[in-house]
């Protein structure tokens, strides 16, 4: 409001403003005199001289501060603006009277010492205790927790007729029945409490086995609802007590026992590592000869191709080859990609080797073609590049395969020290150096294993029967023997596959 | 009665719990007993029937006057030396043992901390678990025959302790003064076969203690004899006037030379982590002990030495082949007689209470003992209460606890049912 007003300075009436009730009731008898005044000038003069308008704010001042008041709260009633305070509650708190919690709406309610009677109990004994004058007379809270077990119980008829059993008499059963009356079958408390001297010696399945059988019993003698539905508690006493005797074996284990168990699961994690890894090995040496293989088999039948169906359009036999040459590439050598992307390129790029190929290898393929006296960058006509690609895949082959022939030597002869370390002067003479020997069929291959392994067992034989104290040791030792052994085979065949193969490549 | 939300409800219960160090008792509900005080009883021949009144504070005199005997009870007035009062205990074995004086100690706790009618009050007491069945039911006649108590029950101690510790499962240690124990605890209920105890204690720790001034020629002069005594250099003879006392009797002397040496046990000595070895003991610091008379002198070694007793008793010098289990033999032995399913149950609850057990080191020791006893791969927690209150009275605040609940007050043995079926109900309500 105040905008507006000084906008169009227009000084409204205070009184004549409905809404503006709280300023109109700050306006005391001195200031209405005032206004008064204004409002003559505004009907008769309306564009009053400014000097007038100047006395007039010079009159303003003059209203004074009431006697006794607060400067602050005068302030706050009466600003030299005269704005009225806002109408509108600005903050939605609803004042700090609203803040204060909501206590003691209602009355006090009394309390008071009384006497009560527990439901729960049969005795009908009275204690005293405080409680609300309300709730004076009603039945007390914590009956309702007073929770019992409905054990059935049996007649001596139907003992007779029913229950009767070699190992238990009547007064022990009775006693067992009063003793989980009592504790509410808690079978550990009923299995201490026993009177054994009267009773005997029994174990906790043994009171088990005898209680849900006479529960059992009574449900099929009697065909009573309540009971049948208990009927569905099968007890397997055999079972517990095998339970039990194993839980025991378990926390009677010694320490030396439980190391042993523990190294030998260590131990078996690692042989399973091994195995692993040896089978990776295996795998990635059977890809490569797989390879090798198919490469020499494809290439064979290519030329056949080539040159029998030399009049076919090109286009179908280039297909042809790409299709043949891409699952060649997959399992061995070097894999180019394809060339998809839309647009021009220069056919020489399809000679880039990719990324994949590591910097030693692109070094010995180098190496290689400058040994073949074969350019590195050859003119790429669409021939070339296919040769060329090829060639090069097939250098990357035959490095590999070298490597890991390289690397079968070099585990066999630090097995073969081994074993001799072990078992001096037993070496088999088929676990001589690969290449002398004619390459060997798989029947000897299988007759090499057994042989290496029953020398493990040897081995292991001797050292047990050595010493009974150190035998985890021992233990450890052969396990180690009896781990490498097996793989020697596995890693002597691929081996000698692959230098069949390598004589096959020489050819 | 506060609706069901916490479970209490006040029936103006009154807890007793007799340890054979002290008794506390104190109303049910609340956080720590209202008395506790020593359970050793002096005794006069009742010659002079002048009423003494040392505890002031205008209560009725601690000395209650017998047919024959007068007793002297509480720690003022055993405090003073009185010629031909003769100290003794009216437990033994844990268990009351002389009634008279059981009844002298009562007497004094109703009139001088209750200060309420008897017959207004519940009494819910404490035993061993061990106690007799004869026991049992003289208490609970006592109880209703000369208290003329609206009701009562008798809870043990182990179950209590456990209850004060939020558990109802778990195996309770209790190393107090005369014996250590280790009582398995199921569901509430004591398992009898499973107790096993043991005297390494407290009062072996003292005897130890006492052992080793002998050894080293230091004389223990309780308070009471001193007058004045002067500043001495450390090791040196003390300088000190005795003070002119009556003939005091033998048992009162080494009551309060007890005390001293007891006093020496809480601020000197200390549990080691590892089983005692010389060289080891011989780097720990030192501490400076100030005996009454003014000598004062640091020890040593002798503070690993004396505790280490209570786990291993081979090493202590004239037990050599000793039998005697220590404390961690004692818990792993008391598990191992339990059936197997709820083992793993106590070796996850395994409950520490008692004043000795406060020795610093007492519970890290006792973890390492257990953890290399414990089967492999079994789950173990000691669960000992920081506060010393806690760990002292922890049987009485768990009967307090119990006392106090609303689903308990349906267990009371009642005047009308003990009228009914006499003293042997005890047996029968209370297991």
């Amino acid at each position: 409001m105040a905008d507006v007003r000084d906008i169009l300075e227009w000084d409204v009436d205070v009184q004549a403003e409905p809404g503006s009730a709280p300023s109109s009731s700050v306006s005391t008898g001195g200031d209405s005199a005032a206004q008064q005044m204004r409002k003559k000038d505004e009907i008769i003069g309306s564009h009053a001289s400014d000097k007038k308008q100047r006395s007039r704010k010079s009159q303003e001042p003059t209203f004074k501060r009431p006697e006794g008041m607060h400067r602050e709260v005068y302030a706050l009633l009466y600003s030299d603006k005269k704005d009225p305070p806002p109408l509108i509650p600005s903050d939605t708190n609803k004042g700090y009277k609203q803040m204060k919690a909501k206590l003691g709406r209602s009355k006090v309610r009394p309390w008071k010492r009384m006497p009560f009677t527990n439901p729960a109990r049969k005795d009908g004994a009275v204690f005293h205790h405080w409680r609300r004058v309300a709730d004076e007379g009603k039945d007390y809270p914590f009956a309702r927790f007073n929770k019992e077990v409905s054990i059935p119980l049996y007649t001596s008829q139907e003992y007779q007729l029913h229950l009767h059993d070699e190992k238990w008499t009547k007064q022990a059963t009775d006693h067992l029945f009063d003793l989980c009356n009592r504790f509410d079958l808690r079978w550990v408390v009923v299995h201490d409490r026993f009177d054994y001297a009267s009773y005997g010696r029994r174990s906790i399945e043994d009171m088990k086995e005898r209680y849900y059988n006479i529960i059992n019993k009574l449900a099929k003698a009697r065909a009573d609802p309540n009971l049948s539905n208990r009927a569905a508690q099968v007890y397997d006493a055999e079972h517990e007590r095998k339970r039990k005797e194993q839980l025991l074996r378990l926390f009677n284990r010694t320490q030396e026992q439980v190391e042993e168990e523990e190294m030998l699961i260590a131990e078996l994690k690692k042989i399973e590592l091994r195995k692993k890894e040896r089978e990776k090995k295996t795998q990635d040496l059977q890809k490569l000869i797989t390879a090798a293989d198919n490469n020499a088999e494809l290439r064979r039948t290519e030329r056949k191709i080539t040159k029998k169906k030399i009049q076919l359009p090109q286009s179908k036999s280039r297909k042809e080859l790409e299709g043949s040459s891409k699952q060649i590439l997959e399992t061995g050598g070097i894999k180019f990609p394809d060339f998809k992307q839309s647009g021009v390129y220069l056919r020489s790029q399809k000679m880039k080797l990719p990324s994949s190929v590591g910097q030693k290898k692109t070094k010995a393929i180098e190496h290689l073609l400058d040994e073949l006296g074969i350019p590195i960058q050859p003119m790429p006509t669409e021939d070339i590049c296919q040769l060329y690609n090829e060639l090069r895949s097939d250098m990357v082959l035959l490095y590999e395969l070298k490597l890991a022939h390289a690397n079968c030597e070099f585990e066999l002869q630090t097995l073969r020290h081994r074993y001799e370390a072990l078992a001096p002067g037993k070496l088999p003479s088929s676990a001589l150096s690969l290449n002398q020997q004619p390459p060997p069929t798989a029947e000897e291959d299988a007759e090499a294993t057994p042989t290496l392994g029953e020398e493990g067992v040897d081995v292991k034989m001797e050292d047990s029967s050595d010493d009974q104290s150190s035998k985890n040791k021992k233990v450890s030792e052969i396990i180690d023997v009896v781990t490498t052994s097996p793989s020697t085979p596995r890693k002597r065949r691929t081996a000698i596959e692959q230098s069949n193969m390598m004589k096959k490549l020489k050819k | 009665m506060s609706g069901g939300v916490y479970g209490g409800d006040e029936v103006g219960a009154l807890v007793f719990d007799a340890g054979s160090y002290s008794t506390r008792a104190g109303y049910a509900g609340e956080d720590s007993p209202k008395a506790e005080i020593p359970t050793a009883v002096g005794a006069l021949e009742n010659k002079e029937l002048e009423s003494l009144d040392i505890d002031g504070l205008g209560a009725p005199p601690s000395i209650r006057d017998g047919a024959k005997k007068k007793y002297i009870i509480d720690v003022n007035s055993l405090g003073v030396p009185r010629a031909g009062m003769e100290m003794g205990n009216p437990l033994k074995d844990g268990m009351v043992d002389d009634w008279d004086m059981f009844g002298a100690l009562l007497d004094h706790i109703y009139k001088r901390y209750i200060q309420s009618d008897s017959a207004e009050h519940p009494v819910l007491m404490s035993e061993p678990p061990w106690n007799t069945r004869h026991k049992r039911e003289k208490l609970t006649e006592v109880m209703f025959e000369k208290y003329s108590i609206p009701a009562f029950f008798l809870c043990k101690n182990a179950v209590q302790t456990a209850f004060a510790n939020i558990r109802s499962t778990g195996l309770v240690i209790d190393s107090g003064a005369t014996h250590t124990t280790a009582t398995p605890v199921h569901e509430g209920y004591v398992l009898q076969q499973g107790i096993v105890k043991s005297p390494l204690a407290g009062d072996f720790v003292t005897m130890q203690c006492k052992e080793l001034f002998d050894e080293m020629k230091i004389e223990v002069v309780p308070p009471y004899l001193i007058a004045s005594k002067e500043v001495v250099k450390e090791g040196a003879p003390a300088n000190f006037k005795r003070k002119e006392v009556p003939q005091v009797t033998k048992s009162w002397h080494s009551y309060r030379v007890k005390q001293v040496l007891q006093d020496f046990q809480i601020t000197a000595l200390q549990v080691a982590d590892t089983p005692y070895e010389p060289d080891a003991a011989d780097q720990l610091p030192t501490v400076l002990y100030d005996f009454p008379n003014g000598y004062h002198q640091e020890f040593a070694e002798e503070r690993v030495r004396i505790p280490e007793g209570l786990f291993d008793i081979s090493h202590v010098k004239g037990f050599e082949g000793n039998t005697m289990l220590g404390v961690g033999h004692v818990a792993s032995t008391s598990i191992g007689l339990l059936d197997a399913d709820i083992r793993a149950a106590m070796y996850s609850n395994v409950i520490v209470t008692g004043g000795n057990t406060l020795l610093s080191g007492f519970i890290d020791r006792l973890q390492r003992e257990l953890q290399n006893k414990a089967p492999q791969n079994m789950r173990l927690k000691i669960i000992a209460p920081s506060g010393t209150t806690e760990r002292r009275f922890s049987a009485w605040i768990g009967g307090s606890i119990l006392a106090s609940l609303g689903t308990f007050q349906q267990m009371w043995i009642s005047r009308q049912e003990y009228e009914e079926a006499g003293k042997s109900c005890v047996e029968r309500k209370c297991p």
